[in-house]
């Protein structure tokens, strides 16, 4: 035995190959399970029930290597070290599926339609034409452009994104013959110099959503919101989604803005379907609990439930179906309507028609981003069941 | 299993070094055989039947030739048994489906496909190989007979070589399985573990982060071939971006196989084997002669030894070393894969190989700089013809776009984004990093060192990317 030892500490090597080995093998038995890491935003695999038939078909061997993979101690440690060594070591321009731009902004990489985009994406044009045309002079489609298209200079060396401008052209054109188009480029280009998107999340901004809904008060002839007659809160230290990404050590976090309102948001459940509504809560328009967490984005009108109304200050109603970009714009929409109804595809699967109907919308803004717009695979919802 | 995953550094690996050191000297190939099985059964359960037939096939034929004796003819019959047993595993899994699609488009049959066969078994491409060594070598009375199943099993199916090779033959090892005493030394355990890690480093570190840049271009598919990442696809890149795309790969490609042989034999010295070598730098060659020398050696040992040097090698002229030549390179070809492009591939360097031998050798020997150029640039090409056949590449666009300049997305954000990775590439295709290992780990403190900065930043890319399975995985 003291020969055993006295051979080990020759060898530094061996000693901490094995301590390294062993080490992680008892240090994971004793390391705490968790459900969730905040930091990538993620469900952590957990360890997978056993039977004899799942071994058999091979699922619990996958599963249980996916539970050891995702539970190693130091988890979040192991990922920024790879994430240090791609942009310190390896000096490269992307992590993560992430860009890494100038002025410390994050773009989210697509140098092309995924071949799944390429078909959804006709599909989702159709969708929003079908549904603007059997609802004549009510609907707006605002698609809002990506920040590598706002902020081409930022972007890294020679960065072979996909033409975002000829696919909203494409889009422009032919949604434009049944609904209003709102499109931003012009407005954000020409107000660039300010804080439009976040560095390090895929959103825009409380300002760059602000720009956006103004540009819709001037289509409307609408009196917009003012700002200076309300209180701006600011929430320090968000660090979103592409960061959850790019895990860059370098990242600046962003800083989140709302105005405080007496508006209030009512969340339905819509399992009835649009003519048997419960309301489940009603609270104000910010979930306080969100901006604690890290997911802060998720604060405004609570994430993304399926239908949910909100109260305003103005005059009759509309009704947004959106992707979670609404979700900081709707409140600048309480000075102009009393009744806001937000709509989220992903989460209803109901008939809009009949909604509209029977919640009495005689307008909609159809507000998605070129990102998500693209990728979709919700719009269909809105010609499910049409009446007319 | 893959190797480099968590679930084989911390969890297998330990696990069965610790029983295996810990087992008595003569239990120790029992516990290599079992430990095997499960690395073995871990993927895909229902192959186990398949190894253990494997097994007694190739047992049972030893034991028979052994009691043959003199009787010429009844050896032959086992050896055939054992050959056709083994052969006949790998046809069957391999490559029925090539067979039933080639002969439904060349008679224009509509034969249905045989289901359940999109899983090739784990590394059988490589243990029916090892067996067929076994039998071989016992026909030809070159080595004893195994007695001790236990024996035998823990050969065939010794989870370093298992998945990747390198091709063990039986006769290499032989000798190690029988010592039970002081079976492993220290100094041997330590070279083990260095060899191991450099191997996870070059899978792990150039490998799959290299491999990002082709997959940029071609995108990334599931086992279905369903696309789940965007790509800028072949045809909308600019040549020089597609050469760029194809050197990557064949860096990519080199790394993996030669990252996961090293691995290999890494922890086959840790059990206190000492396989043999299956790269040894190739891409520094000056001729394609010298590549296939330096390139996966165990498998062109194989042929050479099993194929071509019965079939007469060069001993019976210069036409039937060229045939010999033909028959070797159609079946390397196929080893690689079931498909048109992997025997098309063999025949790409059979008719290079055979240009080289009759005339062009003398000359590449004068020659400095071009040799090496003239090699790459063949071996690069041969690489776009092997992986010609996968999702999103198809072989007619991909050698358009190599040889008919065309624009298309510019290359210069991907020379930027992996400008230091494809830097370290290369110089770790040439003997430098090897130099400059063997001067500073005479140092104490130097080598561990090193060991563990690799060791610690492979598994952060473990823990930090979505795990990229073994190239080789169906072969």
């Amino acid at each position: 035995m003291k020969s055993f030892w006295n051979n080990l500490k020759q060898r530094p090597v061996l000693l901490l190959f094995f301590g390294f080995l062993f080490g992680f093998l008892v240090l994971d038995g004793l390391w705490p399970n968790r459900e969730f890491s905040e930091l990538e935003n993620k469900k952590l695999a957990q360890f997978p029930d056993f039977s004899l038939e799942s071994l058999l078909r091979n699922e619990w061997t996958a599963k249980y290597g996916d539970y050891v993979k995702e539970q190693v101690a130091f988890r979040d440690g192991w990922i920024d070290l790879q994430s240090r060594s791609e942009t310190l070591l390896f000096q490269k321009a992307e992590v993560g599926g992430q860009l890494l731009g100038g002025s410390d902004m994050l773009f989210t990489k697509a140098f092309a339609l995924k071949g799944s985009e390429e078909r959804q994406l006709p599909r989702n044009i159709g969708a929003v034409s079908q549904f603007a045309a059997r609802h004549p002079g009510q609907v707006t489609f605002l698609l809002a452009p990506s920040a590598s298209l706002i902020y081409p200079e930022k972007l890294p060396f020679h960065a072979p994104m996909l033409d975002e401008n000829a696919f909203l052209d494409e889009i422009f054109a032919a949604v434009g013959e049944s609904a209003r188009i709102l499109d931003l480029r012009e407005p954000f280009t020409a107000h660039k110099d300010e804080y439009l998107y976040y560095r390090t999340d895929h959103h825009w901004t409380s300002g760059g959503a602000y720009l956006a809904y103004t540009a819709f008060c001037a289509q409307e002839g609408l009196a917009p919101f003012d700002p200076a007659a309300h209180t701006a809160v600011e929430v320090p230290e968000f660090y979103g989604t592409s960061y959850s990404s790019a895990r860059n050590w370098n990242a600046v976090p962003d800083v989140i803005t709302y105005y405080e309102l007496p508006s209030r948001q009512t969340i339905w459940d819509v399992t009835g379907g649009p003519q048997a509504l419960t309301a489940l809560s009603e609270d104000d328009l910010y979930d306080q609990d969100a901006f604690a967490t890290r997911d802060k984005y998720a604060a405004f009108l609570h994430g993304n439930p399926g239908y949910s109304t909100v109260t305003g200050e103005g005059e009759g109603s509309i009704l947004v179906i959106k992707d979670s970009y609404a979700n900081c714009f709707v409140p600048y929409l309480t000075a102009n309507y009393a009744r806001i109804g937000v709509l989220d595809l992903r989460n209803y699967s109901y008939s809009v028609d009949a909604l509209m109907q029977a919640e009495g919308y005689d307008q909609v803004l159809i507000l998605y981003n070129f990102q998500s717009f693209k990728s979709d695979g919700y719009l269909y919802n809105l010609n499910r069941d049409p009446i007319g | 299993m893959v190797f480099s995953t968590i679930l084989f550094l911390f969890r297998f690996l330990p696990i069965t070094l610790a029983l295996y050191y810990l087992s008595p000297p003569r239990l120790k190939n029992a516990t290599l055989f079992l430990c095997s099985l499960v690395f073995y059964s871990w993927g895909e359960v229902r192959f186990f039947p398949v190894m253990v037939l494997l097994i007694l096939i190739n047992y049972c034929s030893g034991l028979g030739m052994e009691k043959a004796g003199e009787r010429q003819g009844l050896r032959r019959f086992f050896l055939i048994f054992s050959v056709a047993g083994s052969l006949s595993m790998l046809v069957f899994f391999k490559y029925t489906n090539f067979l039933i699609t080639s002969l439904n488009a060349i008679f224009g049959l509509s034969i249905g496909l045989v289901s359940g066969l999109e899983v090739l078994p784990l590394g059988i491409s490589f243990y029916t190989f090892q067996t067929m060594s076994y039998s071989i070598d016992v026909y030809r009375r070159e080595v004893p007979t195994e007695h001790n199943i236990i024996d035998f099993g823990a050969y065939v199916v010794m989870f370093p070589q298992l998945i990747a090779g390198p091709i063990v033959k039986y006769r290499d090892v032989a000798a190690r399985l029988h010592v039970f005493e002081g079976r492993c030394s220290w100094e041997q355990i330590e070279d083990g573990v260095c060899l191991f890690t450099f191997g996870l480093a070059k899978k792990v570190l150039l490998a799959d982060t290299i491999s990002a840049l082709w997959l940029d271009i071609i995108g990334t598919y599931s086992s279905s071939g369903v696309q789940t990442g965007a790509a800028i696809g072949l045809a909308n890149a600019s040549t020089p971006l597609v050469w760029l795309g194809v050197i990557a790969y064949s860096l990519q490609l080199y790394f993996d196989f030669s990252g996961y042989s090293l691995m290999g034999i890494g922890m086959g010295r840790m059990l206190g084997f000492d396989f043999p070598q299956n790269f040894n730098l190739p891409y520094i060659s000056r001729s394609i002669t010298e590549f296939w020398t330096r390139w996966h050696m165990t498998l062109s040992g194989w042929f050479k030894e099993y194929v071509y040097i019965p079939l007469g090698g060069n001993r019976k002229g210069k036409r039937r070393q060229i045939f010999n030549l033909f028959v070797v390179w159609c079946l390397t070809g196929i080893w690689h894969g079931a498909n048109w492009n992997f025997i098309l591939w063999g025949l790409y360097y059979f008719v290079l190989l055979v240009i080289e031998k009759l005339f062009l050798l003398p000359v590449l020997k004068k020659g400095r700089v071009w040799p090496h150029i003239y090699t790459m640039f063949f071996v690069v090409v041969g690489w776009g013809l092997f992986v010609g056949n996968e999702p999103g590449v198809g072989l007619g666009v991909l050698l358009h776009k190599l040889f008919i300049p065309s624009g298309g997305v510019s290359c210069l954000y991907f020379l930027r984004n992996y400008a230091v990775l494809l830097a370290v590439s290369i110089v770790c295709c040439t003997p430098l990093p090897l130099k400059i290992w063997d001067a500073i780990k005479q140092n104490r403190w130097m080598k561990p060192l090193i060991i563990g900065l690799l060791l610690v930043l492979s598994v952060a890319y473990i823990v930090g990317s979505g795990n990229s399975p073994f190239l080789y995985f169906n072969f």
